[in-house]
């Protein structure tokens, strides 16, 4: 036999010299550009309001907006906040609150002035009541013609069919009150103060807020939608509460920490209202001119510009729809927006922010703490997709067949078995076809089932994996005892008359293993990552079901690693879900490049082990995959790579890894070319090391005087 | 003497629709050398495949001591520990070092403590007169001394017959000494084995019993004093042929 081989690769040295040169002239590119920096204007406008008394409240209706202030002024609009002009004043208290809903515009003032103005009329209607020593802070529509109030010293007032009635609580003085639906409402207030009413304001629970928030003042609630809510503090905090998988909104409350204010819960400003455009973007007024917003739920909160000056203090923001807000403050100030108050980007021109050394140690620190976080992610993912990849890789070549499952067994026991799996199987689908009927499906669109019977209930539902499960189980297990019921003790292929042709047909061969691993990496390759990134995350919340539990299993622990597993991966929903997405998906590629590697190596490893008596499992794992993982060393470090280049799709679900702080930090230093410059640096580094490794590897497990991995 | 192996009407057709083996008898006594010679094509190494099950013979019995082992029930495992099986190609652990590639079977089916297997390993390897190479990886062995580690292997299970499977036809010309002489002296002490070969002079030498093949069937078989005095015509063809290449 010739010992001649040829080297696939490189010499090492090689590899690494063009690894610096890559380094040096990225280096270098970097520094030898000018800064450039894009140039910012508001994204608000002046409207003239024809008065100067403070405006405290705004609300919009379908076609009206309605703003309200000092000494009771109402101002009306009736195309879209351009033009403002004076109600018929009816009271002379300062109207500080506001709300709408139900067709129905309201407003109050802290000494009981209510006034309402129903859809049908076109007048205000005075409906104010006697509330003694107490004040009101708080109001909001909960029907047509139905009002809850909350106020001082627990105070819960409720206005319906013309009367008020008291529901007040014991504790602490209530500053706002939102409700969802004619049942559902939060009212917040002093001490961190949290309740819940689910009867329409009659009852009320006190719920806990995050302990961080336990001695603020919660000033603003807003019971946006099934799945969100969102309160604010006096003092710049953010609290948030959503639905959880089997938990309703209101129920849990989180505290929102902001990556702009580098991890910290306070925006340092004195916030007035927050107003919630969508369910992951909304708008915050304060005073000393503050007005910002948030895209993604409050990760990232950038204060905007205003074009007045920095002493008017904001007091409310309403949106019309997803764009089109308003916001109203001191001195009768209004601004409007069509593009929710967002900074507009007006053109590019030489910034002062220009010295690179200052801009590195601006950024320096954040891009350190996204890369940390990429390698979190992408080490995990790894050994995640690794471990996947061997074991699909591994059911994907077993021979097993159903003829060999059923050979070995009595011909009765086989039909026996038939039987029982058809009835199983015929259960688990029958229990299903309510289910799917109730789905409202049609023709083609029942493909869209599976996804239907796992979340039936929409949004407010739970999702229900044994449903899928049902199915898979159903109609394999149908199919599974169909054929052993017929089972003759043949196992022949059988010929089918199919169109008018004869075709062979094998059910008796079909590899089961085989058929599920192959069922497995066809989903996750034949659907874009980010798909499956945004799934995992919103859809299937892998990081409440997994992470939690798991999170709280380590509760306690004060070893390193379990405290390192519990605090930075585990408790980071974000980070499970990208743990997971390209751990699945990197494990269905390895397993197909592990497969290859695993039919490269000659059929008569496979006899000579078994001829020593070796069982197939101790076949593979100690004679087949030692070789065909040394085979695979270099596609499986291209499918690492991968990995790592994929992990920047983690910031779609908002997960702060290199390249979501990438546009964090160009958001602050306006400095794309060096940012986004940076980051390529990083994640080079990144990969390149990982190539090192793969390659030290390689050298490592080289098998002396096989030619397959580079020759002794 | 005592019947070691028994094949008894054994057929074997492929999945593609070959028949290879289309009814072959025969038995093997303990201690005796039974060479299996024919043209390329015949079915030799389909029938050797089909004594230990690496592949399923279509129709047939195929008893080891009187035991049936073709049948689902039987502990195929066991069953090939007892059977030892060198291979045309070698089929060495090409990631693992001669001394492991001897134990492995040893540790894992025999369940062994390395040490065990180690001081057996040994053994065998002095018996092929290998043990100077026990440290290299086969990569690094030339054909013949590969060979040999293979039929250490294979002994080390020490197993109730041994196939040999055209061991020295991968062989240049001057290594095939070497491994037929390792071959011929596990004939001398007694080893029952099986040998596909075409080298007509060592069968003629070592073999106990000659069983010539062609297109599937036992065409003729008898002592190996036949290969001086063939009956058939096909086997005079065939050993005229065989001659004229040499
Ligand atoms: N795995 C296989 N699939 C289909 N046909 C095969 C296979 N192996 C061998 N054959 C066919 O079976 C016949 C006998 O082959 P084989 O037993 O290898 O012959 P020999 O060892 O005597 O040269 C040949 O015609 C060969 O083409
Ligand atoms: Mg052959």
């Amino acid at each position: 036999m010739s010992e001649t081989t040829i080297s696939l690769r490189d010499a090492p040295s090689k590899g690494r010299i063009y690894g610096y040169f890559v380094l040096a002239s990225f280096s270098f590119l970097l520094v030898s550009t000018t800064a450039v920096a894009q140039e910012y204007r508001s994204g608000w406008d002046v409207v003239e309001s024809g008065t100067n008394n403070d405006l405290f409240s705004v609300e919009a209706t379908e076609d009206e907006i309605w703003a309200f202030g000092e000494d009771g002024v109402v101002l009306g609009s009736q195309d879209g906040g351009l033009s403002w002009s004076h109600a018929n004043v009816i009271t002379s208290s300062d109207l500080s609150m506001s709300d709408s809903g139900f067709g129905s515009i309201l407003a109050a003032s802290t000494d009981g002035t209510v006034i309402i103005k129903l859809e049908s009329t076109s007048q205000w209607a005075d409906i104010s009541f006697e509330i003694g020593e107490e004040s009101i802070s708080g109001v909001s529509l909960i029907r047509n013609n139905s009002v809850i109030a909350v106020g001082s010293n627990g105070s819960i007032w409720k206005y319906e069919s013309e009367t008020w009635s008291d529901y007040s609580v014991s504790g602490v003085d209530l500053l706002d009150v939102s409700f969802l639906d004619s049942e559902r409402g939060i009212a917040v207030g002093e001490e961190g103060a949290i309740l819940f009413s689910d009867d329409g304001g009659v009852t009320w629970d006190y719920r806990d807020s995050p302990s961080e928030a336990s001695s603020s003042r919660i000033i603003d609630i807003e019971f946006y939608s099934d799945i969100r809510a969102y309160a604010i503090t006096d003092n710049g905090e953010v609290l948030k509460s959503s639905r959880e998988i089997s938990t309703q909104v209101g129920f849990l409350w989180n505290m929102q920490y902001f990556e702009s204010e580098g991890g910290s819960s306070n925006l340092g400003a004195n916030l007035t209202s927050i107003e919630v455009a969508t369910t992951n973007k909304f708008l915050l007024s304060g005073s000393g001119g503050y007005l910002s917003m948030s895209k993604d739920g409050g990760n990232i909160v950038t204060k905007q510009l205003i074009p007045v000056d920095n002493l008017t203090s904001f007091n409310d923001i309403v949106m019309i729809d997803g764009f089109n807000g308003i916001t109203v403050g001191s001195g009768g100030t209004i601004l409007i927006t069509e593009r929710s108050g967002e900074d507009e980007q007006v053109g590019f021109e030489v910034r002062d922010f220009s010295e690179f050394g200052g801009f590195v140690d601006y950024s320096k620190g954040m891009l350190i703490d996204g890369l940390f976080a990429t390698i979190n992610i992408v080490l995990f993912g790894i050994f995640l997709g690794f471990f996947l990849g061997i074991t699909l890789s591994m059911m994907k070549t077993s021979p097993l067949t159903l003829k060999e499952i059923a050979e070995k067994r009595s011909l009765n026991l086989v039909r026996l078995f038939g039987a029982l799996a058809f009835i199983v199987g015929f259960m688990f689908l029958n229990y299903l076809v309510p289910i799917v009927k109730g789905l409202g499906l049609d023709g083609w669109e029942y493909i869209y089932a599976p996804i239907g019977i796992i979340n039936p209930g929409g949004i407010t539902g739970d999702l229900q994996f044994e449903n899928f499960a049902y199915l898979i189980f159903g109609v394999s297990l149908i199919l599974l005892g169909s054929l052993f019921i017929s089972a003759n003790g043949e196992y022949k292929k059988s010929e089918r008359e199919l169109f008018g042709r004869t075709v062979l047909w094998n059910p008796w061969g079909v590899r089961p293993l085989n058929f599920i691993a192959t069922i497995y990496t066809d989903i996750f390759r034949n659907t874009p990552l980010i798909v499956q990134f945004l799934f995992i995350h919103f859809g299937i919340q892998i990081g409440a079901l997994i992470g939690d539990p798991a999170a709280e299993l380590l509760e306690g622990s004060t070893g390193f690693i379990a405290t390192f597993l519990r605090d930075d991966i585990l408790s980071n929903r974000a980070c499970v879900s990208a743990i997971f997405a390209l751990g699945l998906n990197s494990g269905a590629y390895q397993c197909e490049t592990i497969r290859g590697a695993i039919s490269a190596i000659p059929s008569g490893q496979m006899e000579a082990g078994r001829s020593i008596g070796l069982n197939y499992m101790q076949t593979m794992r100690l004679i087949i995959m030692p070789q065909a993982i040394r085979i695979c060393i270099p596609p499986m470090g291209n499918e690492m790579v991968n990995l790592v280049l994929n992990s920047s799709l983690a910031m779609v679900i908002g997960y702060s890894e290199l390249t979501r702080k990438a546009k964090l930090i160009n958001a602050v230093t306006f400095q794309v070319f060096w940012s986004y410059g940076m980051v390529l640096i990083s994640y080079f580094i990144v990969t390149w090391t990982l190539a090192l490794i793969l390659r030290y590897l390689e050298n490592k497990t080289r098998i002396p005087g096989l030619g397959i991995s580079g020759g002794a | 003497m005592k019947n070691v192996l028994s094949i008894v009407d054994m057929h074997k057709t492929y999945p593609g629709g070959v028949h290879a083996v289309r009814g072959v008898s025969f038995d093997v006594m303990e201690g005796e050398s039974v060479a299996i010679i024919g043209s390329s094509g015949s079915g030799k190494s389909t029938v050797l495949r089909c004594i230990n099950r690496l592949i399923e013979p279509t129709k047939g019995e195929v008893r080891l001591r009187g035991e049936m082992i073709n049948t689902p029930n039987a502990d195929i495992n066991d069953v090939r520990s007892r059977i030892g099986m060198v291979f045309q190609s070698f089929e060495l652990f090409a990631h693992l070092r001669v001394i492991d590639n001897i134990t492995l079977g040893l540790r894992h089916v025999r369940k062994m403590s390395r040490k065990h297997a180690e001081r057996e390993a040994l053994q065998v390897l002095e018996k092929v007169d290998m043990l100077d190479r026990k440290d290299a990886f086969p990569g690094n062995l030339s054909g013949g001394q590969k060979q040999r580690v293979a039929i250490a292997r294979a002994l080390a299970m020490k197993p109730e017959v041994m196939l040999f499977d055209e061991p020295t036809s991968a062989l240049d010309p001057e290594l095939i000494g070497s491994v037929l002489k390792t071959i011929r002296g596990l004939a001398d002490e007694g080893m029952t084995m099986v040998v596909v070969t075409h080298e007509i002079s060592f069968a003629r030498e070592v073999a106990d019993r000659v069983i010539y093949m062609d297109r599937g069937v036992v065409a003729e078989s008898g002592p190996s004093s036949i290969i001086d005095s063939p009956q058939t015509e096909r086997l005079k063809k065939f050993l005229s042929s065989i001659s004229e290449e040499d």
